[in-house]
This record gives C-alpha cells, sequence and structure tokens, in this order.
C-alpha cells in the first residue's frame, strides 16, 4: 500500500477523483516520486540550493499604473456577477 | 487568577506599501474604488499572464530594513503559497518563505518607567495581498471585490518577545510610525493598511512556553488589547480546569469581544510553498542597497533628539510633536521660514494650534498655509507689539485665513500701548491716592506691585505693555 494519502491531495487539488481510480493514481504518483527520489543518491552536502538555472536576477518595472482593460473585461469570466462583483456560493470562516 | 501566569505574544504584521502600483501589475494600488475597478487580468488570475516586479517595493522593503536594524539579504526568493479561496483568483499567494528580503531586524519600545525594551524582529516579507469577500448582502451568496488582490504587502514577524497588551500596543504603534516617517505605509488602521495577527501563549513565569493561538487580522489598537485579554483569560481557563490548549485559528468578533476558533480542523493546512517559476529570484547589489539610504527620511526618535538637543525643546513637547509625521512637517516649516526661536513655536503649536485643530476638526497639514502669518504673529508677541493675550484673541482668526496679524492686530484694536511716555502718564494716575499701599510696597509687601500693574492694565484697557508697566513701576515706588 503506497503512502500516499490520495484523499486529501485531491482535496487540496480541489479535483474530484471516482473512488475506483484512487488506487491508480496513488499508484502513478508513487511511480513518479521514486523516480524523482533517484536525486537523492547523490551528496549535495556541499551545494547551495539552485533556485533557477540562470544567474539572471528577476526584471523589475517602475511604480507606473497602466489601465488596459475595464471591469467589464474582468466580470466577463464570472459565471454569476452582481452588479460589479464576482458572485460566488457563500463561504464565510 | 491570572496573576500566575504570564503571557507570551509574537506579532505579525502586514504594512501595505504606498506605492502607485500593484506588487505585480500595473494596476492602480488604491483604496476605497468601485468594486473590480483596479483590475487587470495579472490580479485576476487569467491563464498566461505573468507577474513583473515592481522595484518600489524592493526600495520601500529595503528603508524599512535601514530603519529596522534588519539584515537587508541580497538574495531573496518569491514562492507561491496554495490555498483555495474565491478572493484568491491565482490560487496562490505570491509571497516569500525560505529566503525572505529582510532578516533579524529590532525596535526599541518606550516603558512607561522611561527605559526601553528591546523587541527581536525575525523576518520581513514581501507578498501580494488577497480580494475582499463581502458576506453580508446576500445569504445565499458571497460577493467577491478583487481590487486589493496583488497590493503589495511587507508581512512584519516579530520574535515572541511582549508579554502585555500594552507591550504590542506599543510595538504596533512605534512600527506604525516609523514605517509612515519613511513613508513606507500610510499607517491608515481603519482602511486595513496596517493589520496584526497576534499569537498568544500563556505559561508559569520562566516555565516553558505553551501551546499557541493565532488571532486573525486585527485593525485597531482598541481590538489588539481586548482580544489579547480575552484570549488570555479564555487560555487560562482552559488550563486552569486541567485541559491543554488546542493550536487554533481565531477570529476577533468585534461585537462581542470574544474571540472564537475560525478554520475546521479537518484538514490542516498544508500550503506547499515553492519558488514561483514565473519569478526569477531578486539579487541585490550592495550598489543598489547603499544607493537608497541618503533618500532615508529622519526616523521618529533621531528627530526627537534633534529637537531637544538643537532647538532646546523639552522633552515632553518633543515627544508630542514627533508622534505624528505631519505635526513634524508644520513644525518645521514654521522653524525655516522665520526667526522665531523654535521654543517659543513648539509652546504655540502643542498649546493653542493644538487645541484648535482638535477644535475644528482638521487635517494638521491644512494649517500649512498659514505658518508665515502664525510665526509673524509670534514675532509680534516676542516684541511686544501685543500682549500674550491680545496674541491667543488673534491666533484663531490667523488660522482660519481672516487675515494677516498686523492687519487683525489694527482691526481688533489690540495693539500694545509701549510708549513709555504715556504709560507714565497712566502710572501717576494710577499712584494718586494710594499712599497707604505705596507705604506697604516700601515696607516689603511685593503684592501690592501685581495691585498696581493690574490697575494701571486696567486703565489702558489691557493693551499696556505688562513688562514697560513694571519696570516704571518699580522705579516711581522705589523713589
Amino acid at each position: 500500500m503506497s503512502d500516499i494519502d490520495i484523499k486529501r491531495i485531491s482535496y487540496l487539488a480541489k479535483l474530484k477523483l471516482p473512488s475506483e481510480k484512487e488506487e491508480f493514481y496513488s499508484r502513478s504518483l508513487e511511480d513518479i516520486i521514486q523516480w524523482v527520489d533517484n536525486l537523492k543518491k547523490i551528496d549535495t552536502s556541499n551545494i547551495k540550493p539552485l533556485h533557477n538555472v540562470t544567474e539572471v536576477t528577476v526584471s523589475i518595472r517602475n511604480d507606473n499604473i497602466e489601465k488596459n482593460n475595464t471591469p467589464e473585461d474582468v466580470l466577463k469570466n464570472s459565471p454569476e456577477r452582481a452588479q460589479n462583483f464576482f458572485k460566488v456560493p457563500k463561504v464565510v470562516e | 487568577m491570572s496573576n500566575n501566569w504570564e503571557m507570551v505574544i509574537g506579532l505579525e504584521v502586514h504594512a501595505q506599501l504606498k506605492t502607485t502600483s500593484k506588487l505585480f501589475s500595473s494596476s492602480p494600488n488604491l483604496f476605497g474604488s468601485e468594486p473590480n475597478e483596479n483590475v487587470n487580468f495579472i490580479d485576476s488570475g487569467m491563464p498566461g499572464m505573468l507577474p513583473v516586479l515592481n522595484w518600489a517595493c524592493i526600495e520601500k522593503a529595503i528603508k524599512t530594513g535601514f530603519a529596522l536594524n534588519f539584515t537587508i539579504n541580497k538574495h531573496s526568493v518569491f514562492e507561491r503559497k496554495n490555498y483555495f479561496y474565491p478572493d484568491l483568483p491565482q490560487g496562490y499567494q505570491i509571497s516569500q518563505f525560505e529566503f525572505p528580503i529582510l532578516s533579524e531586524g529590532y525596535l526599541d519600545i518606550d516603558q512607561p518607567d522611561g527605559s526601553t525594551k528591546k523587541i527581536r524582529i525575525e523576518r520581513a516579507h514581501l507578498e501580494q495581498d488577497a480580494g475582499k469577500s463581502i458576506h453580508d448582502i446576500d445569504p445565499k451568496f458571497s460577493f467577491i471585490d478583487l481590487n486589493r488582490v496583488g497590493t503589495p504587502l511587507l508581512e512584519i514577524v516579530s520574535y515572541p518577545d511582549l508579554s502585555s497588551a500594552e507591550d504590542v500596543v506599543n510595538y504596533m504603534s512605534s512600527l506604525r510610525q516609523t514605517l509612515m516617517y519613511i513613508d513606507v505605509c500610510d499607517g491608515n488602521m481603519q482602511e486595513g493598511s496596517l493589520r496584526a495577527d497576534v499569537n498568544l501563549s500563556v505559561r508559569k513565569p520562566g516555565g516553558e512556553l505553551g501551546t499557541r493561538c493565532e488571532i486573525k487580522n486585527l485593525n485597531s489598537f482598541k481590538f489588539i488589547s481586548q482580544a489579547i485579554e480575552f484570549e488570555f483569560q479564555r487560555q487560562i481557563e482552559v488550563l486552569e480546569a486541567g485541559e491543554s490548549v488546542e493550536q487554533n485559528t481565531m477570529l476577533f468578533d468585534t461585537n462581542t469581544g470574544e474571540t472564537r476558533p475560525m478554520r475546521s480542523k479537518e484538514f490542516s493546512h498544508d500550503y506547499r510553498y515553492f519558488p514561483d517559476p514565473d519569478l526569477l529570484p531578486v539579487n541585490l547589489t550592495d550598489e543598489q542597497i547603499n544607493q537608497i539610504k541618503p533618500s532615508m527620511e529622519e526616523l521618529p526618535h533621531d528627530k526627537m533628539n534633534r529637537y531637544i538637543n538643537e532647538y532646546k525643546i523639552d522633552k515632553d513637547i518633543s515627544k508630542v510633536i514627533i508622534a505624528e509625521k505631519e505635526n513634524t512637517v508644520l513644525f518645521e516649516q514654521m522653524i525655516n521660514e522665520s526667526d522665531v526661536t523654535p521654543k517659543n513655536i513648539a509652546s504655540c503649536l502643542v498649546g493653542d494650534i493644538f487645541a484648535f485643530i482638535k477644535e475644528k476638526n482638521i487635517e494638521v497639514l491644512s494649517l500649512l498655509e498659514f505658518t508665515k502669518d502664525i510665526t509673524d504673529l509670534l514675532k509680534l508677541i516676542s516684541e511686544d507689539v501685543i500682549s500674550n493675550k491680545a496674541g491667543k484673541e488673534i491666533l484663531p482668526q490667523v488660522l482660519e485665513g481672516k487675515g494677516k496679524p498686523n492687519e487683525l492686530v489694527k482691526k481688533m484694536g489690540l495693539e500694545q500701548v509701549s510708549d513709555s511716555s504715556e504709560l507714565e502718564k497712566i502710572i501717576k494716575e494710577a499712584l494718586v491716592g494710594e499712599e497707604e499701599n505705596i507705604a506697604k510696597f516700601q515696607g516689603g509687601s511685593d503684592r501690592v506691585l501685581g495691585y498696581f500693574v493690574g490697575k494701571c492694565l486696567k486703565s489702558t484697557k489691557g493693551k499696556g505693555n505688562p513688562k514697560l508697566i513694571n519696570k516704571i513701576l518699580l522705579e516711581k515706588l522705589k523713589k
């Protein structure tokens, strides 16, 4: 049996898995992780973590405003709206 | 009951950075716009849109680094903090995790006994704010406004060095003052520009740290104090009942003044941080960091010391002035524009001018246009053209822009009589028939002098120069 908690992972990823597929995805993920685990065989104790293979630093912009769209453009994508708000099923903490 | 327990508090403060545009997009960073007015395709999480870092946010972080004694890291990394919520359209918040831009700073806070306490700050990192959910318009739906999405935040995380609600309020207000002085944050807590998460646990003095609870999103000093006091008592009650405190995220209910657990514990949060592949690491050079130093504004504490040492102003008065940055702007403009002593300006400012501001409920900076008139008025007083009392009468007129001081003096008939021959005449008349009192004075009773000064002032209708009257009177009486 795999160590992977597939229910939890699908919850975090907001994916609905049919229960008969859980075993399949569990195993697939396990395989992937095992393959990536090959990297552990390399001794990295003297190597600094690398976040990017290029030595380039992040590109930046000046603090200026640009407006290329209207609220209407953005709201077009909403399944439901109320005036200029997005309208979603109630979420309360 | 609480005598046997002490509280241990660490604070996470979110400061919205005072920039024109957002952290990774060119949308306006503005409070109070129409819903979804300041949202572009990056903010709304459209596929394929790429974030581009706003350099002003790095500059403000570096300034904060200098002001709060941080190590400014030349290498920092933006990572994705993954969670689902409707006001976070990307499905992740871009934040800094393993490599924040600032590490290991501190802030000294004033204690009631006059000493200072060092509050160590673990880190500060840049991140995006989320949007706003409105739950109370419709019973079945939440309404989402994404204007705040992508607003730049600096999250400042203290060590658990705070041990009372007063400590927390002191720390928070000192932090707010500093960030406002260096123009990093507008400090407007009502608008949410500065918000705190409080991490609190209780223990027996000297004992091991207890389990902590986090109270989220407090945006006023009053609520911070109330939430801390309530949570402190709650944890003590749990422990004294023989139970243990459960690590929880709490909400503070501003209506009841109580804290309650916020998130279901079914699944603990798992943010699965990883470096954002859309953003390269931020690598700063010494030159870039040091370039910012000369543009640093004077910090509150340095300003206070300068007022005391250079301007010879009392510590208490200096403290009142530096409490808000805008006071110092008004004050320093008056000093720069005139040769009236800073001391005179300071006492007029914290006295009559502050009283006027409070009474009329106006902005401090709205008086900037009258600074020259104010100092002209103070000059008329120090040159004995008018009395102190007359000055107080004229000041509100000056502050309302009703005229120039010298015009108002004439118009209100408040010019002081400083003509010694005229005053001599008045004094001579005042002494007629006062042989008995004159004898008393010459017998050593100083109180009679005050009586004579009063009598002379009365016959000048209050316009006689009291100093001069005093002087002439003494000459006459000592004869």
